[in-house]
């Protein structure tokens, strides 16, 4: 039963992050989208690691690709965030609506 | 610890952040007087902390326009909170300890994490410019120096091959770290001194910004943070004392006592340097903490690792 | 059930609403600093709930990393934003309704299989240590894993530097730098606004697909 519910958080968590990610114009709120689906991702993995995994150590292993991949994306996100705003002054999806410079 | 009861463990903490907190101050009122060249009167000092608290209690609180008036109020909350779970992570005497647990070092490290959070808070939560500014100095030291704190706590749990300071204690029975890691203390009271925006690296709350992040708070606000920072300094020294000057051990007298001599040697050691040495450029520090001190860092990892091998 | 047990339990459901809670004022609150802090405020709940379950290093690791990004987060919002501390409420989303259908639809079918597929029950031994089987497994079996990551890493800092840096790849980056125009009639250019920094901000607040 814990770990159904933990699995209806973390989809939760998820929805919320996919709904941020999809609705936000401005690009750090739709890091922090992407960022909310992969803290769902993270809790699912832990709590089939910790309830149903026997805490076999590759459970482990997994979680830390996830912190991984949240480092790469917020360091790739915050350098584009950067540059685009260098490049175009913008900080919003709809202010790169045209293809030219 | 028995976690139905939480209540002496909360006690014991707190008694160890208000009593090093006020030590702090006259430690630091002291040396203010030394440094001047002013006679120390011991009874103003040891009185004086407690003047200056009951005076700002008393005075009015002064508020902004539109702030963020509960961040606000959870900054310095955010402190308080972080220095006592660095506390309780450290064995106050042999057996007590509120929670030794056993990835103590890294329960450290994401409180001091959370300090930089809440720093950041107090100057953005005024809207004002000037704590703004200060909240943004906060950041980018602690960006520069969490990682050289981290890595010499790593290198001090490399010889006790745990993570839990109790362990790292356990481990310098007959050389203590300062001895075996010399890079490890220096490193950490850096940190240390970044993390209680104090001295030489006290830039977020510093003069030349009219008081940086506390510019707009009064009266018992101004007292809650400076509080906080002192709590925090405290819980740098405590966890200096256990990691890198051996804790309670020591011939002779009972263990809680020095850890009590230890923790108080280094909070002098901290004021002092805050009275000798001048701030330091931000963007100086940035480039040397970057540039030098985490290089010396990773010596320290290496070397300890190669000892511990 | 014993009594640590028992509070365990209750504390698994509070970081775990609390998460959810949190997640959702992320996306809900005016103020950008306040945005990024809900987030963390989920990210140190879910942090809490693999403390609770044993996963005691990674928890930490992960509220000790999200405290520093965030902060970040909440600096680049007050760098960039024209609306930092909240001051006027503004909704800020375009294809509103599409995300929200993804969203739920996202959370339906998750939840959907986390709720009818069949897991053992193997829950992990309280007497063992996963912060030291991680570092045997770190080292040992996984270490090409390991190093891959490190190794993905170094290539990510490289190539953020390389990105964000003033000197761009072709010159000065902020060379010839022009907001683009936020009325899609006005004409694109330097010339065509007269304060190039934040020029265009005013105008954002209440833009709304």
């Amino acid at each position: 039963m814990e770990l159904q519910l933990l699995l209806v958080v973390s989809a939760a968590l998820f929805g919320i992050g996919v709904y941020g990610a999809l609705s936000q114009q401005t690009f750090v709120m739709i890091m922090m989208g992407i960022e909310l689906m992969l803290n769902g991702a993270m809790l699912a993995g832990v709590a089939l690691w910790g309830v149903s995994g026997a805490g076999a150590p590759k459970g482990q292993l997994l979680i830390v690709i996830i912190l991984t991949v949240m480092a790469v994306e917020a360091a790739l996100g915050f350098a584009l965030v950067i540059g685009i705003f260098r490049t175009r002054q913008a900080d919003m999806t709809e202010m790169l609506d045209e293809l030219q410079g | 610890m028995n976690w139905s009861a939480p209540l002496p463990g909360v006690v014991l903490v707190g008694t160890v952040l208000v009593a090093g907190a006020y030590v702090a101050s006259v430690l630091d009122a002291g040396a203010a007087r030394l440094v001047a060249g002013r006679p120390l009167r011991v009874g103003e000092l040891v009185a004086g902390p407690w003047r200056e608290a009951a005076l700002l209690a008393r005075i009015r609180r002064s508020t902004t326009e539109r702030p963020d008036a509960q961040t606000w109020a959870l900054a310095p909350a955010l402190l308080a909170a972080m220095a006592g779970v660095a506390v309780a992570t450290v064995p106050l005497a042999p057996g007590v300890a509120v929670a030794d647990v056993d990835d103590g070092i890294v329960l450290f490290g994401a409180a001091m994490a959370v300090v930089m959070v809440g720093a950041f808070l107090h100057g953005w939560s005024s809207n004002s410019v000037f704590p703004l500014v200060g909240g943004y100095r906060f950041v980018a030291l602690a960006l520069s120096y969490e990682m050289p704190l981290a890595l010499v706590l790593i290198a001090a749990a490399l010889p006790a091959q745990s993570l839990s300071v109790g362990a790292i204690v356990e481990s310098q029975q007959g050389l203590w770290n300062v001895v075996r890691q010399p890079l490890g203390l220096p490193l950490f009271l850096v940190a240390g001194m970044g993390l209680a925006f104090w001295g030489p690296l006290g830039m977020s709350d510093g003069a030349d910004l009219a008081g940086g992040t506390g510019v707009e708070a009064s009266g018992p606000d101004r007292l809650a943070w400076a509080l906080a920072r002192h709590f925090v300094l405290v819980a740098v020294a405590v966890m200096g004392a256990a990691v890198f000057l051996g804790g309670w051990q020591g011939p002779g007298l009972p263990g809680a006592l020095w850890m009590a001599i230890k923790t108080l040697v280094l909070l002098a050691v901290v004021v002092g340097v805050g009275h000798r040495v001048a701030r330091i450029r931000l963007e100086r520090f940035v480039v040397v903490a970057w540039a030098v001190l985490i290089p010396l860092a990773l010596v320290d990892v290496f070397a300890s690792g190669a000892l511990a091998l | 059930m014993t009594d640590a047990a028992l509070v365990a339990d209750v504390a698994i459901w509070l970081f775990g609403g609390g998460s959810v809670v949190a997640a959702w004022l992320v996306f809900r609150t005016d103020s950008m600093v306040r945005a990024a802090y809900w987030l963390l405020a989920s990210f140190v709940a879910v942090g809490m709930v693999m403390v609770l379950l044993q996963a005691r290093f990674l928890g930490l690791v992960l509220v000790l990393m999200m405290a520093g990004e965030m902060t970040i987060m909440a600096a680049f919002m007050v760098m960039f934003m024209m609306n930092p501390a909240g001051l006027n409420p503004m909704s800020m989303v375009h294809q509103h309704t599409t995300a929200k259908v993804a969203g739920v639809v996202a959370f339906a079918g998750l939840a959907f299989v986390g709720l009818v597929a069949e897991f053992p029950d193997r829950p992990v031994d309280p007497a063992s240590e996963p912060t030291a089987e991680l570092g045997e497994e770190l080292l040992g079996d996984s270490m090409l894993i390991f190093e891959t990551a490190g190794v993905t890493l170094l290539a990510t800092m490289i190539g953020a530097i390389a990105i964000a840096g003033k000197r761009g790849r072709f010159g000065n980056a902020q060379e010839g730098s022009a907001p683009p125009p936020v009325d899609p009639d006005a004409p694109a250019g330097p010339d065509a606004h007269p304060s190039p920094m934040h020029g265009g901000h005013g105008g954002h607040g209440g833009m709304h697909h």
